[in-house]
């Protein structure tokens, strides 16, 4: 409800070039836009479009082709990446599996349009408006009449062959679902715009994670859904879901990379703390905050950095001395003012992932805030430097003594000062996010500098950030390489700008700025492929 | 960086090498390749190629023995593969010549695919296909599996289709033997599966492939590049499917092995490497013996893993930069990471296979990213070569380079080992168009 009313306070600014509202900003800069990579389906795009076609009892396998990161982002990874032959055989058999299940007799009811003349003969009218039916769904669009024959074909002779209608189905039902024309989501478009089913899908991909449902479907096929009002109001519709968690959540996980905490490796010898559950829990916690602060409060972005509240269970609760909020479950808890624990920059997922499996880290942590929550560009060491650092001793206790050497040697300082200066302030939480004063026995000194702003503790760094001109253009610039699965170029520059600028005019907020992108021109442009790239003159 | 490695110099390798992959099947990419490799040695058993892989690199000081030449004493870090001497050359004093960008990913890239990472890119990924798929392509055609990957923890593996086209190895020893020996293998002598859902699903793939056809027209063509790929592998699936239904071929040293009786479970949160290993080599020989596949990528560890190694204080990676002193601890993880490879061997020669063992019958290439981990040098990199090619390859030696000699050049004489009429390899910088004549026999 506070999401509605927050967007007619702020107007409709994404669209004011369509609705000639007045608007604060002006219209979206007019860029030159790449065309875009063919995006794979990624696991949990895959995953939620079966619950949503066939409801969440489907079996899947436990793995499917898991996308590569490109430029730090799976989404890109999606539009770039090719499938493996073992990826393949993964969709293949998945198509099998799922095809299988739906077509149990306790199950097809659910969706089947028909019943055949006879179960134990094939049944090519019945089987067609099937597959035509679901395959539409499966597909995201309506099916061509020569592929509901081909896949008709397919399925009658397999029930010719098993004496049995369904048996025979289940094999037109896996050519659905192994088809490029699922796993992939295709942005061809027509004169520079997506065609209607293309941009519903984008749109239920970016803000869902997964497959438009049926009003947003039926507009489309009823070539509704460009229009201006129409689109507005459906995103404000989708915005209002409970979906959006989903598509909130896919971003941020894909942004800080928090699926690699199922594979983070901790020494149980010195983090007494970890155990098998904790990044489960840490990556909960982390993306309810995220959901919170964006949806539920609608508030600043900032205030993700600098928020007091939190959401533990008894592991979590126990990592940061906090009385745990119930023996079972989630809660939200109150952290202690006095100490530094604040906002993300506290949070265990953030803290233990970019650490060691034995020790905190300074320059992973470095690196982390300045890449992924500032965008700046931090090169790779140079090859051929002696990159130790010395043990700990009487003389080097902490790891701000034992890093000096980054900072001093010219040859690693320039980049060093830029990253270690950031994670010394983080140094109080060891690397499962502990809270600590010492380390071998002396005070730990969580100094630091973030670009002109010091600080003398993760508190201050968290402020420094939260302060940062930087901060909430990156969020923009990354939110918009998401839903638009193709890294910005140097020709979308001014449109990049236009967006930051309506995401700070805004107050920062995140909501806000998922319905500014979602209704960019931009976001349902498809630029059309150059002579020697498009049609190979079929 | 090196002045050597301009920006433009980068450019105009990835235009002379990397794009052409990229807009091109692969295959047509390779240059000098001709398709007519034959399958089998002198000995009439097929040829085959393994890679044996860990992460950051070896302590060179430890690694290069003293003497050179045959019948060398072994330096530290080769200690455990003194049983394999006689079957094994060790290549010392070559480099990788590709521009180090990227720390360790731009030696993997280098060394395995003979390209320079895509531009751009901050590593995990390659430009070109790497050397066991440029084999694969050749030797490959007639198994149930082109390739075989797997990993004894849990790693992404450095198998390559070509640019952003990875292939993942199998890290649960229980998958890897469900693939080879699972439901749907026979033993010698046994009959092909009779089964008409088979045919039924290669009706179905067919169909699928009719669907990439019609979508690959209307995509850009990077994206066609990629279906293409998608595509291959569904005309894989259909291969496997029609060669299910057929007899298992019938080979003497072919049997169905036991399933393990562990459950490969951490321990102490570190992953039982020795225990995995085992296990997967036993699987990798078997499939090369029961010619399910006669390619594969075998990895203990990735490059820049940070994987907690039996003993060690803390992870590998860390422990490359961190180690203060000779590094012990990275000293002991390389002898490991080599005393894994002596089991690969191990489990190959064990095998007879005609007068002699089936790693006679093998080229195993045994190798890290980096010369020392700690400062991602990639002069004098570790190369093992094992096995003899069915004769092509002389073994028992240590062959030093003191010119600085390409890597790439061992990836020219692997495909001509493995009896594929290749004259050059790489690009750019890491083009070359020569062999490595001292290990020919």
């Amino acid at each position: 409800m506070r999401l509605l009313i927050c967007f007619l306070i702020f107007g409709c600014s994404g669209l004011d070039e369509d609705t000639g509202e007045a608007s604060p900003r002006g219209s979206a800069p007019s860029v030159e836009l790449p065309v875009n990579g063919l995006a794979l389906l990624t696991e949990s795009q895959y995953r939620n479009s079966i619950r949503d076609l066939f409801g969440s009892g489907i079996a899947l396998p436990a793995r499917l082709e898991r996308i590569q990161d490109i430029d730090g982002f799976q989404a890109l990874g999606a539009s770039v990446t090719a499938v493996s032959p073992v990826g393949a055989e993964r969709f293949e058999s998945a198509a099998f599996q799922v095809a299988e299940q739906v077509l149990e007799e306790s199950m097809r009811a659910e969706w089947m349009p028909c019943i055949p003349s006879d179960e134990l003969f094939s049944d090519a009218s019945c089987a067609a408006e099937a597959l035509e039916q679901i395959g539409a769904r499966i597909w995201r669009r309506p099916l061509l009449s020569e592929e509901v024959e081909t896949l008709t074909a397919l399925s009658t002779e397999a029930a010719d062959v098993l004496e049995n209608f369904y048996e025979g189905l289940q094999f037109g039902l896996a050519g659905l679902l192994m088809s490029p024309n699922f796993l992939y989501r295709p942005e061809i478009g027509a004169d520079g715009s997506l065609r209607e089913t293309e941009l519903a899908s984008k749109l239920s991909f970016f803000l869902w994670n997964t497959i438009p449902d049926d009003e947003l479907f039926d507009l489309a096929i009823k070539g509704e859904l460009s229009e201006p009002s129409v689109l507005a109001e459906q995103v404000d519709r989708m915005m209002a879901d409970p979906r959006l968690t989903e598509g909130l959540n896919a971003f941020f996980t894909d942004l800080f990379d928090l699926n690699l905490l199922d594979q983070m490796s901790k020494d149980p010898l010195v983090y007494k703390h970890m155990n098998s559950a904790l990044p489960a829990a840490a990556r909960e916690e982390t993306l309810h905050v995220i959901a919170d602060i964006v949806l539920d409060q609608d508030a600043d972005y900032r205030t993700l950095f600098t928020t007091r509240r939190t959401w533990v269970d008894r592991r979590l609760a126990a990592i940061y001395d906090v009385q745990a909020p119930s023996m079972d479950g989630f809660g939200w808890v109150e952290l202690a003012s006095e100490k530094g624990r604040r906002g993300l920059l506290g949070h265990a997922s953030i803290l233990s992932l970019y650490a060691h499996a034995v020790s905190s880290s300074v320059t992973l942590r470095g690196i982390f805030v300045r890449e992924r929550i500032l965008c700046h560009d931090i090169p790779p060491p140079p090859a051929d430097v002696n990159t130790s650092i010395p043990e700990a001793s009487e003389s080097l206790p902490t790891m701000r003594e034992r890093v000096a050497r980054h900072l001093e040697d010219p040859n690693c300082a320039s980049c060093h000062e830029i990253t270690d200066l950031v994670g010394l302030g983080l140094e109080n939480f060891d690397g499962i996010a502990r809270w600590r004063t010492r380390e071998n026995d002396v005070v730990i000194d969580a100094s630091g500098e973030l670009d002109g702003d010091t600080f003398q503790t993760a508190w201050g760094l968290s402020r420094a950030l939260a302060n940062h001109p930087d901060l909430g253009p990156c969020l923009s610039d990354n939110l918009y390489a998401y839903a638009n699965h193709h890294k910005p170029e140097w020709a979308e520059r001014d449109l990049l700008r236009w967006h930051s600028d309506g995401f700070r005019q805004s107050g920062n907020r995140v909501a806000f700025l998922m319905r500014d992108i979602a209704l960019s021109p931009s976001f349902r442009a498809a630029p059309k492929l150059s002579e020697e790239e498009g049609d190979s003159g079929q | 960086m090196d002045n050597k490695y301009s920006r433009r110099g980068v450019l105009r390798g990835l235009l002379t090498g990397g794009l052409v992959t990229v807009s091109l099947p692969w295959l047509e990419s390779l240059g000098g390749f001709s398709s007519t490799a034959h399958a089998a040695g002198e000995s009439g058993f097929p040829l085959r190629f393994g890679l044996f892989y860990w992460g950051n690199g070896v302590l060179p000081e430890k690694w290069v023995p003293t003497e050179e030449g045959e019948d060398i004493t072994l330096s530290e870090q080769l200690l455990s593969l003194e049983r394999h001497k006689a079957k094994l050359s060790i290549l010392t004093g070559y480099g990788v010549d590709v521009p180090n960008t990227v720390p360790h990913w731009s030696g993997a890239a280098g060394l395995l695919s003979g390209h320079a990472m895509p531009s751009g890119s901050d590593g995990d990924t390659f430009s070109g296909p790497s050397i066991d798929q440029v084999v694969a392509q050749a030797i490959g055609g007639e198994t149930l599996y082109r390739s075989i990957q797997s990993g004894a923890t849990n790693v992404d593996g450095l198998s390559f289709n070509g640019l952003h086209s990875r292939n993942p190895p199998e890290t649960d020893p229980y998958a890897l033997y469900e693939r080879l020996f699972g439901a749907t293998f026979v033993e010698p002598g046994g009959e092909g599966i009779v089964d008409p859902r088979l045919g039924l699903r290669r009706s179905a793939l067919d169909a699928v492939l009719g669907d990439f056809n019609r979508l690959s027209s209307q995509v850009s063509a990077s994206d066609r590049v990629r279906l293409e790929q998608h595509a291959n592998g569904v005309r894989e699936i259909e291969k496997r499917l029609a060669r299910l239904q057929e007899d298992p071929p019938n080979l003497e040293a072919c049997f169905k092995p036991q399933i393990f009786d562990s459950d490969f479970a951490d321990v102490s949160g570190r992953p039982q490497i020795e225990l995995r290993n085992d296990a997967m080599c036993s699987l990798l020989a078997m499939a090369f013996a029961c010619d399910q596949t006669r390619v594969f990528g075998h990895y203990i560890s990735d490059p820049v893993d940070n994987v907690l190694f039996p003993g060690a204080t803390t992870g590998h990676h860390e422990l490359t930069h961190n180690e203060p002193g000779e590094q012990p601890e990275i000293n002991s993880i390389t002898q490991f990471c080599v005393s894994q490879y002596a089991v690969l061997l191990d489990k190959l020669d064990a095998i007879e296979e005609g007068d002699g063992t089936l790693l006679d019958h093998c080229a195993i290439l045994g190798c890290s990213e980096v010369s020392r981990g700690q400062t991602h040098s990639l002069d004098d990199m570790p190369i093992l070569l094992a096995g003899s090619a069915d004769g092509h390859f002389k073994t028992g030696l240590h062959h030093r380079s003191y010119s600085l000699e390409s890597t790439t050049k061992i990836l020219i004489s692997i495909q001509r080992g493995m009896g594929m009429n290749v004259t050059s390899f790489g690009s750019e910088d890491a083009y070359s168009d020569e062999e490595v004549t001292e290990i020919l026999s």
